[in-house]
């Protein structure tokens, strides 16, 4: 077995173990904080779909982060409010069932992705970074001014939606459910990266010029890669929403597309176990740091810091080495 | 005679005030080697940018099997049977030899949105692949990644990339450009066995390698074709001799 696959398989039976022991210790919060680490890496692989595979730097993932997040809000509070979702043209009801909320995430994130994909890929380099950024912005902003949804202060989801056959509200069940997402987006971003598409979107990103002169458009590459990372990334919108049963425009702020950005840095950018280290290390750094002091940030800066100039291949990287093209 | 594969009419292209391509004309036939030589800065590569579709031309058309492409991308090019090199080797540097060749294989076959499969267990394509690699002798190097490979084995890459598109047209900007003679011995017959598969326009400055291969030769200097002619001709034209090969190289 190669190391890095090993080193997969070490981090995901970690992760695993953790909730486990917990709910053994009866420590609940400690389940809380590996769903979190479960639904942030799930954002991550998002991301990573577009800097690892196609090279895009994108400071605006929050947009489909909140996309998600907005989305949960959108179908389920109607059902706290026992009103329908909408009357016209059609009557439609809203809807409590995980499930169906992922679809709806999903589905929201991929046409977010298509429209600011399709605009931001017209540029390349800074100007896409800004760009993305700007698009992130300007959805933080509406969500501000949304007041159907509480505006600036965000809206709460009484009741944790439901999914068939589970009890949601059991921490460990829930952390079950983000488990078993997580798994599937990571076998997804696996499979993307063996494909042909996979293999057209790597030459893209490293010989864009010689991509072309081979019949290959890298245009429509990326932007397929782009929206299935918005869709990714909205999905674990939709749950963070649901581990919170709250929604509000932080999610959306450029505050959050750094997060997500710095976790994937951390753990190995274009490495598939990323963005699993990085936000295993980012919510472990939150927390015992953030308890000794409030100013845990400049630590995570400098670690940061470290790991650019020193392990360009993050956590994964310095563990495993050197990426080795896939067989 | 045949109808050329490529042919290139009174193609214009100024940078500012510098006339880079200045009135060229010149016609790619089956079967042939037409090498395209002259001194530094004389705009073979900015020729070469016309033809492919990274540049587009103030004025001239680009014919391809007889279908002005003059309009087209280079994607759309590529796709019609155009294979190109580059002056500087540009192979993606972290996919393996093998990678780089199925990516060519996959441009010119289509396929490029298949999600799912596996890209390496698809035998049609790792064969075609294989088979160029086995070509230019790389067989050992498959699972190198090609940013390890030397510089001449990375010429080589690129040469099994233009052949894995199955081209109508090969378009080579100094494929033998820093090889070490015993590199440009190899390359050399190579090339010959190519003329074969397709024509080539070969831009190159290795003059020995130019005399045994070339059909015919034509010399761009400042942007113009000075000249155009069998290798005996170019040798012993005046005007090429003063303008570029220099009387000592000619011996
Ligand atoms: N994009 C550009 N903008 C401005 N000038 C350019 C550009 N590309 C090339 N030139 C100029 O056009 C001229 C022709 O350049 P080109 O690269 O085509 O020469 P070449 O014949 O390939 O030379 P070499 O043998 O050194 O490869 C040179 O004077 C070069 O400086
Ligand atoms: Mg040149």
């Amino acid at each position: 077995m190669r190391r890095e696959t090993l080193l997969n398989l070490v981090i995901a039976l970690a992760l695993l173990a953790v909730p486990l022991a917990a709910q053994a210790l009866d420590e609940p919060f400690a389940i809380t904080l590996a769903t979190k680490v479960a639904i942030l890496a799930l954002a991550g692989v998002g991301l990573n779909i577009a800097l690892g595979l196609g090279g895009m730097v994108s400071l605006g993932h929050a947009a489909f982060f909140g996309i998600g997040g907005y989305m949960m809000a959108v179908l389920a509070t109607p059902v706290q409010a026992y009103e329908p979702l909408m009357t016209w043209p059609i009557e439609l009801a809203g809807t409590k069932s995980m499930p169906l909320i992922w679809l709806g995430a999903v589905v929201a994130g991929a046409v977010g992705a298509l429209a600011i994909g399709a605009l931001s890929l017209r540029t390349s380099g800074v100007y896409f970074i800004m760009i993305t950024l700007a698009f992130g912005q300007m959805l933080y902003y509406f969500a501000i001014s949304w007041p159907a949804y509480g505006g600036e202060d965000g809206i709460a989801i009484y009741v944790r939606n439901g999914f068939p056959g589970l009890n949601t509200l059991d921490p460990l069940h829930f952390f079950a459910l983000a488990y078993a997402v997580l798994l599937a987006a990571l076998w997804l971003a696996h499979r993307l990266g063996g494909s042909p598409f996979g293999l057209a979107l790597a030459g893209a990103r490293q010989a864009p010029a010689r991509v072309a002169a081979l019949g290959i458009r890298p245009y429509r590459l990326k932007l397929a890669a782009f929206v299935l990372s918005g869709a990714v990334t909205a999905l674990a919108g939709a749950l963070y929403a649901d581990l919170n049963r709250f929604v509000s425009p932080s999610m959306l702020s450029w505050h959050t597309s750094g997060e997500i950005m710095v976790l994937v840095i951390l753990g190995g950018v274009g490495r598939l176990f990323g963005p699993v280290a990085g936000a295993a290390l980012f919510i472990l750094l939150e927390h015992f740091l953030g308890g000794i002091s409030e100013y845990w940030q400049l630590f995570l800066g400098l670690i940061l810091l470290g790991i650019v100039l020193f392990a360009r291949g993050g956590l994964i990287g310095t563990l495993a080495g050197r990426e080795v093209p896939h067989d | 005679m045949t109808d050329p594969v490529l042919e290139v009419r009174n193609l214009h292209l100024s940078f500012g005030a510098l006339k880079a391509t200045d009135d060229v004309s010149l016609t790619l036939c089956p079967g042939e080697i037409h090498a395209l030589i002259g001194p530094n800065g004389a705009g073979k590569s900015t020729l070469i940018g016309l033809i492919a579709g990274n540049l587009a031309p103030d004025a001239g058309q680009v014919l391809l099997n007889g279908r002005d492409v003059t309009a087209q991308d280079v994607a759309a090019r590529a796709q019609a049977g155009l294979a190109r090199s580059f002056q500087v080797s540009a192979v993606a540097p972290g996919l393996s030899v093998l990678q780089n060749v199925a990516l060519a294989v996959q441009g010119a076959r289509g396929g490029s949105f298949r999600l799912f499969r596996r890209a390496l267990s698809d035998r049609a394509l790792t064969g075609a692949a294989m088979t160029q690699i086995d070509r230019v002798g790389l067989t050992a190097r498959r699972t190198v990644p090609a940013g390890d490979l030397a510089h001449g084995e990375r010429r080589r890459l690129e040469l099994a990339m233009a052949l894995a598109q199955a081209p109508r047209a090969f378009v080579l900007d100094e494929p033998m450009a820093g090889m070490g003679p015993d590199g440009a011995r190899e390359m050399t017959t190579l090339l010959d066995e190519l003329r074969h598969e397709a024509p080539i326009l070969l831009v190159e400055h290795d003059m020995d390698a130019v005399f045994r291969l070339a059909d015919r030769i034509s010399v761009l200097v400042s942007g113009r074709i000075i000249a155009s002619g069998t290798v005996a001709q170019i040798r012993a034209n005046p005007e090429v001799q003063t303008a570029y090969l220099g009387e000592e190289r000619l011996e």
